[in-house]
């Protein structure tokens, strides 16, 4: 078990890509989320899993919902910059849908706040002992719904509905339409939509999921992977039993781990900042460190 | 010369209530008076003015045994008042919560009157903690009902206690397709435990009745014959479900009903003139101390054409298949006959279940002030709820609880007895005493009397 300060704990760390081509086609990257939880589900780990899709009504509006076949998983495949409320469905998920064992896809702040239901479960009756799976993604920050129009009718010029792609990396925020356009927003323009509550969030990779993946780290169409729990070294070691995934050691591929290092150090030594400017914030009134 | 006792408080139920004893010289009840003193809840007084959504919810919160039948029956209040008719769907998942909730409330109660009986053939009482067999696999089993049927109640309702799915015009949510065949599975399990468990009750009650003689609190206490008996009606307005205002025959009439004052029906004033330490649980009150039904009894009692009447298992078997066993033990038989019933019920329902189909009214008007009713048969009988909704906001609201309306007829059902099994009389009504706390009380000319009781 490696303990780090910046990416918390955990049993190993890998560079991987799902080996199902269907999954990587519409995959923000290695397909890591979508991969293993279509193989938690095809192996009766998990009965469904909580994961976000488009809403059929607005364009690249995230919107949680609970997958109970590989069919629809592959429906929530891919990032939306935009906020979805996955865990407004935990207890539902146990309740009118009937599942017995639930997967979760979130961000850090989703597993800060599922670990803290499983421990606490006020409202969560039955719940905490339910749930099989929990996948994190790695979070810089995320943007509300209206941002996301912004930043791409606005700054991008384009049209959100003609949008395919939407990705952060290499210091730009990335907007790939159908007509074939690539439009690139330097993350100056963007940190003033972010949703000013990420700001103070001291987790950047997850630590509280069993297994949490992300792009940073890895070349374009691999992904950053942490082990870390128990149940998610089980999974995984199953899954890549049953050649779900191809691995490289995280040592050989570039920028490596040492980018994650570097990007989380960043995020949470930023963020920290800001809690400290909030706690003194005007006179004798700061604002509430929502980690103490 | 009568004595008088007080078993104060009563053990073995849900609430807070008291018995105060009349008795002859040989220990037989004379005159019984069973009172609740449960502080008044104040829930018909908290929903006036709030919107017809809130008030299912808060009225659910009377207590935590049968919240089901109080949303229910809240839910139904509403929606007979306004006019509101829901899809099939939606009350079949109505009745697999109901009957979900029944099964469940069957094996509590079995829990709470086992400790009066014996084990057939010895001289042993039930202990349902121990970890000795027979009883050890009898618990299991009960245990195992319950997490079924909660398990039931939280699929089809959201949540078990309180729950959250019922709503005005129908359900929040229908369910899917996995968890209607988790709660078929589950009622399957459900049944065969449950006829087994019925059986077990049945011969155990059975062997009570057949018995000379119980020992309480190292007294010998001969068992009556008519233990139990009383000479009030029943009260039952459907086998499994329930009826409202909307229904073509409605099988309630709140004409018939009338309310009176605890001060015109229980025992005035009087000072206990005997104890007896000995008695489980703390001995009954000592020698010395004063009682007064009249102004202790938190409840109104409830009269249908001018007499308290029974409600529960016994009553909706009466009314609807025939049954006629009088007593305590004919009650709890009745009782055990319910278990069977409700997982057929369930089992049925599931079959005739569209997961697809919407549940969920299209239209639902804001009411005109009309008073609209709901009787739901709550395990413990009749639950019977009021409102008048106005545009969108509760006028008024009322509930007739099934445990109101058994407080006079155990009452009545004490006489004959021997004080000592005065508390397994009472423990035959399964009695749910804190939302069976209320002082709405009219005079002959329905209107609200000052109710000086309350302070």
């Amino acid at each position: 078990m490696v303990q780090d300060n910046f990416l918390g704990n955990y049993t190993s760390c890998v560079a991987a890509r799902s080996t199902n081509r269907g999954i990587l086609a519409g995959s923000q990257d290695g397909g890591i989320a979508t991969g293993l939880l279509a193989f938690a589900l095809e192996q009766g780990i998990i009965d469904g899993a909580i994961v976000s899709m488009v809403d059929p009504s607005e364009p690249w509006k995230p919107m949680p919902f609970v997958a109970t076949s590989p069919e629809e998983l592959y429906f929530a495949r891919g990032t939306r910059y935009s906020l979805s409320p996955n865990l407004a469905l935990i207890k539902e998920a146990t309740r009118s849908y009937g599942l017995d064992k639930v997967g979760i896809v979130g961000t850090p702040c989703q597993m800060q706040g599922l670990r803290k239901g499983q421990l606490y479960p006020i409202g969560l009756r039955d719940v905490p002992d339910k749930i099989a799976l929990a996948v994190g993604i790695f979070c810089m920050e995320n943007f509300p719904y209206q941002s996301i129009i912004q930043l791409v009718e606005d700054h991008g010029n384009t049209k959100l509905e003609n949008v395919v792609k939407m990705d952060i990396g290499k210091g730009k925020f990335w907007i790939y339409t159908e007509r074939g356009a690539v439009v690139q927003l330097p993350l100056k323009i963007t940190h003033k939509y972010e949703q000013p509550g990420c700001h103070v969030c001291l987790d950047y990779v997850s630590n509280l999921a069993d297994v949490s993946t992300g792009s940073v780290g890895t070349p374009d169409g691999w992904s950053t992977v942490f082990v870390r729990s128990k149940k998610g070294n089980d999974v995984w070691a199953k899954a890549m039993a049953a050649g779900c995934f191809e691995t490289k050691p995280i040592e050989e591929v570039k920028p490596g781990l040492d980018l994650v290092t570097k990007l989380a150090t960043e995020k949470i030594t930023k963020n920290r900042k800001s809690l400290e400017e909030r706690a003194k914030f005007g006179i004798g009134k700061g604002l509430r460190n929502p980690y103490i | 010369m009568s004595k008088v006792i007080e078993i104060s408080p009563t053990t073995r139920h849900e609430g807070h209530s008291k018995l105060v004893l009349k008795v002859d010289d040989q220990g037989i009840i004379e005159r019984g008076d069973w009172l609740s003193i449960t502080p008044v809840r104040g829930i018909e007084r908290l929903a006036v003015g709030k919107t017809y959504e809130q008030v299912p919810k808060i009225a659910s919160r009377v207590c935590g045994i049968c919240p089901i039948a109080h949303t229910l029956a809240a839910v139904e209040a509403m929606e007979a008042s306004m006019g509101v008719y829901i899809p099939d769907d939606a009350y079949l998942l109505r009745i697999v919560l109901q009957c979900a909730n029944r099964a469940h409330s069957i094996a509590l109660h079995n829990i709470l009157s086992l400790p009066d009986m014996y084990i057939p053939g010895t001289d042993v009482k039930i202990n349902p903690f121990t970890p000795e067999e027979p009883v050890r696999s009898v618990a299991k089993r009960i245990q195992r009902i319950r997490e079924i049927a909660q398990t039931i109640g939280e699929i089809s309702g959201g949540e078990c206690i309180h729950p959250s799915n019922p709503r005005i015009g129908g359900l929040y949510t229908n369910v899917s397709p996995r968890a209607k065949s988790k709660m078929f599975d589950l009622a399957k399990e459900g049944l065969a435990l449950a006829r087994d468990q019925m059986e077990f009750m049945i011969a155990v009650f059975r062997n009570y009745q057949k018995r000379d003689w119980s020992e309480v609190g190292g007294m010998q206490v001969e068992i009556p014959a008519t233990l139990g008996y009383h000479n009030q009606g029943y009260m039952a307005t459907d086998p499994v479900y329930g009826t409202s205002s909307l229904d073509e025959n409605p099988r309630w009439d709140p004409a018939r009903f009338n309310e009176t004052r605890p001060w015109d029906w229980y025992m005035g004033e009087m000072e206990i003139t005997d104890d007896y330490p000995n008695y489980p649980i703390g001995g009954t009150t000592p020698k010395g101390a004063k009682a007064w039904p009249q102004m202790e009894a938190c409840s109104g009692v409830p009269l249908y054409d001018g007499q308290p009447v029974e409600v529960g298992p016994r009553a909706r078997l009466a009314q609807f298949r025939g049954y006629d066993e009088k007593g305590t033990i004919g009650q709890q038989i009745a009782r055990q006959m319910e278990y069977t019933d409700s997982f057929y019920k369930i089992i049925e329902c599931l079959d005739a279940l569209n997961t697809s189909a919407s549940v969920l009214a299209d239209e639902i008007p804001q009411g005109d002030g009309s008073l609209g009713w709901a009787a739901n048969e709550a395990p413990r009988g009749s639950d019977v709820h009021l409102a008048r909704v106005k545009d969108g906001r509760v006028q008024y609201f009322s509930m007739l609880v099934p445990t109101t309306w058994n407080f006079p007829t155990c009452s009545r059902a004490l006489t004959g007895a021997p004080w000592q099994l005065a508390e397994v009389v009472m423990r035959g009504y399964d009695p749910c005493v804190s939302c069976a706390t209320h002082m709405i009380v009219v005079d002959e000319k329905n209107q609200l009397v000052a109710e000086k009781l309350i302070q």
